[in-house]
């Protein structure tokens, strides 16, 4: 079931410092979208949350258990990168199937799962296609499929629409808010689009301009108007893209 | 019905007029140098329908192949370990690189006269002939394939806990196949060329051995019909072997 997760004064240095400190804590079911200008370690953030990376200071957890660099824990997460990631020797079914593999599931009952998801992203009568055969929309609903198929305690998102063309883009959008909705999973997606944030999420995580802290922390909770939300985040992050262009090395 | 171009595609008709251009010059010269020197076509098919009628050409055709199956295979074999190595461990792999840029400077007459001298006049030495030439061959492309993997899949693999054979299974496996067949065919065409030198020396049978057999009682004629099995047989085995294999392994592109 979906547990909180915090994130504990988690900095991260590449040569130089990159993410100074930042905290905040995700309450189970919650849609987090994480903004920022480009650069800012937004990216590099979810993959400490995932613990696809070591974080170089701070501590991440999710459900009380800590979170690692190279995922030794016991919580399951999710991803869907920027990229499908789906392996394009097997079928859209057989990528998702193969995610449950390490979790002991049967095969009768990997495969019920696997038309599940396909048909809650909208792939019924796709399963059995490879990626090279379906658009980059629907390989990337297979990526979500995917990573809903494990059952995620936590749901992570990086710019997963970023390759993707407006239209695709606004579809997707309501896609993931719907299976948000059906599912109940806690997500935490990663974008620098602000009205894709402010159309999506429930809470919205401002970061500032590199070495990142959070700017702004909005409850996207309808309390704001849309449009004066939209505005003031578009000022905030114009403001933090002068910083950070004002602080680059020449 | 197929129309006259998708025929004329399908049969090749301008290189069967190259080919035409070549027999009509190949005659010429026959005729200008005589048949010791250049044995006239005629004389050559009627060479090969001799050695397929008394059955001939199965022994010579099949004692060169079946050399070339166990040094070939055992290249494969050798090979596919030490791609396994390189994958695994980052230092075996400089070791691997190394010692295939060695072999791959070594000359197929090095390996030839060395394996006179250890292996005496017997199969052994087309065999390990065969061996050390196509290793680095088929080795290096192994390698290559193992050290494309993406990263970003193996990466994928990890987020979703696969256990190490997991992902040997679904992700290094199926990514190098590709280059595995690739190298197989460039190194069985070289097993071919490679191991029929090597008959040359201390064995009676292959394609090699009846070559130079057929020079020295200047019987001229069989020496074309040999190469011209040995070509036949290289087409018959990529159409009927590695074509078939590629397009199997491009159904999902």
């Amino acid at each position: 079931m979906a547990v909180t997760l915090e994130v504990a004064g988690v900095g991260k240095d590449f040569l130089i410092p990159v993410i100074d400190s930042v905290s905040f804590s995700v309450e189970a079911g919650e849609f987090v979208c994480l903004l920022g200008p480009n650069g800012c370690g937004k990216t590099t953030l979810l993959r400490i949350v995932g613990g696809l990376e070591p974080p170089t200071r701070g501590t991440v957890t999710l459900g009380g258990e800590p979170v690692v660099g190279s995922g030794r824990h016991t919580r399951k997460v999710g991803v869907v990168f920027q990229e499908d990631r789906l392996l394009p020797w097997m079928t859209l079914r057989e990528n998702v199937e193969l995610v449950q593999k390490p979790l002991g599931i049967d095969g009768a009952a990997r495969r019920a799962t696997a038309a599940r998801y396909l048909a809650l992203v909208g792939l019924a009568g796709f399963e059995d296609y490879h990626p090279a055969r379906v658009s980059g929309g629907m390989r990337q609903r297979a990526a979500i499929a995917r990573a809903l198929a494990v059952e995620p305690d936590l749901l992570l998102m990086d710019e997963p629409f970023g390759a993707l063309d407006a239209q695709n883009r606004r579809i997707m959008q309501n896609e993931v808010r719907r299976i948000w909705r059906e599912t109940g999973r806690t997500i935490l997606f990663v974008t620098h689009a602000i009205e894709e944030a402010v159309a999506i999420g429930t809470t919205l995580v401002m970061l500032s301009a590199r070495p990142s802290r959070i700017r702004e922390l909005v409850r996207n909770d309808g309390r704001v108007e849309r449009s004066k939300l939209i505005d003031g985040l578009n000022t905030m992050i114009m403001e933090e893209v002068e910083r950070q262009q004002r602080s680059a090395p020449a | 019905m197929l129309s006259a171009g998708r025929w004329a595609a399908r049969l090749h008709l301008p290189t069967l007029a190259v080919a035409g251009v070549v027999v009509a010059g190949w005659v010429l010269l026959s005729w200008r140098y005589g048949a010791f020197v250049l044995p006239s076509p005629l004389a050559v098919l009627h060479g090969l329908v001799e050695i397929v009628r008394s059955g001939e050409v199965w022994t010579h055709t099949g004692a060169s192949l079946g050399r070339i199956a166990v040094g070939f295979g055992g290249a494969i074999v050798v090979a596919l370990a030490l791609a396994l190595a390189a994958f695994v461990s980052r230092t075996a792999r400089g070791v691997v690189h190394d010692a295939l840029a060695v072999l791959n400077a070594t000359s197929v007459f090095v390996w030839i006269v060395v394996s006179i001298i250890w292996f005496g006049l017997s199969s052994w030495a087309p065999i390990f002939t065969t061996f050390m030439i196509t290793l680095p061959v088929v080795a290096s492309t192994l390698v290559e394939g193992v050290e494309s993997v993406d990263r970003r899949l193996l990466e994928m693999g990890d987020v979703y806990r696969l256990s190490g054979r997991q992902k040997f299974a679904a992700i290094v496996v199926p990514s190098t196949v590709p280059y595995l067949v690739a190298g197989m065919k460039v190194g069985f065409g070289l097993a071919l060329k490679v191991s029929v030198v090597a008959e040359i020396f201390g064995v009676t049978s292959g394609i090699g051995y009846v070559m130079n057999y057929s020079r020295e009682i200047l019987a001229t004629q069989m020496v074309f019909v040999w190469a011209l099995v040995m070509i036949l047989v290289m087409l018959a085995i990529d159409s009927l072997v590695f074509d078939p294999m590629a397009r199997r392994l491009a159904r999902w592109r």
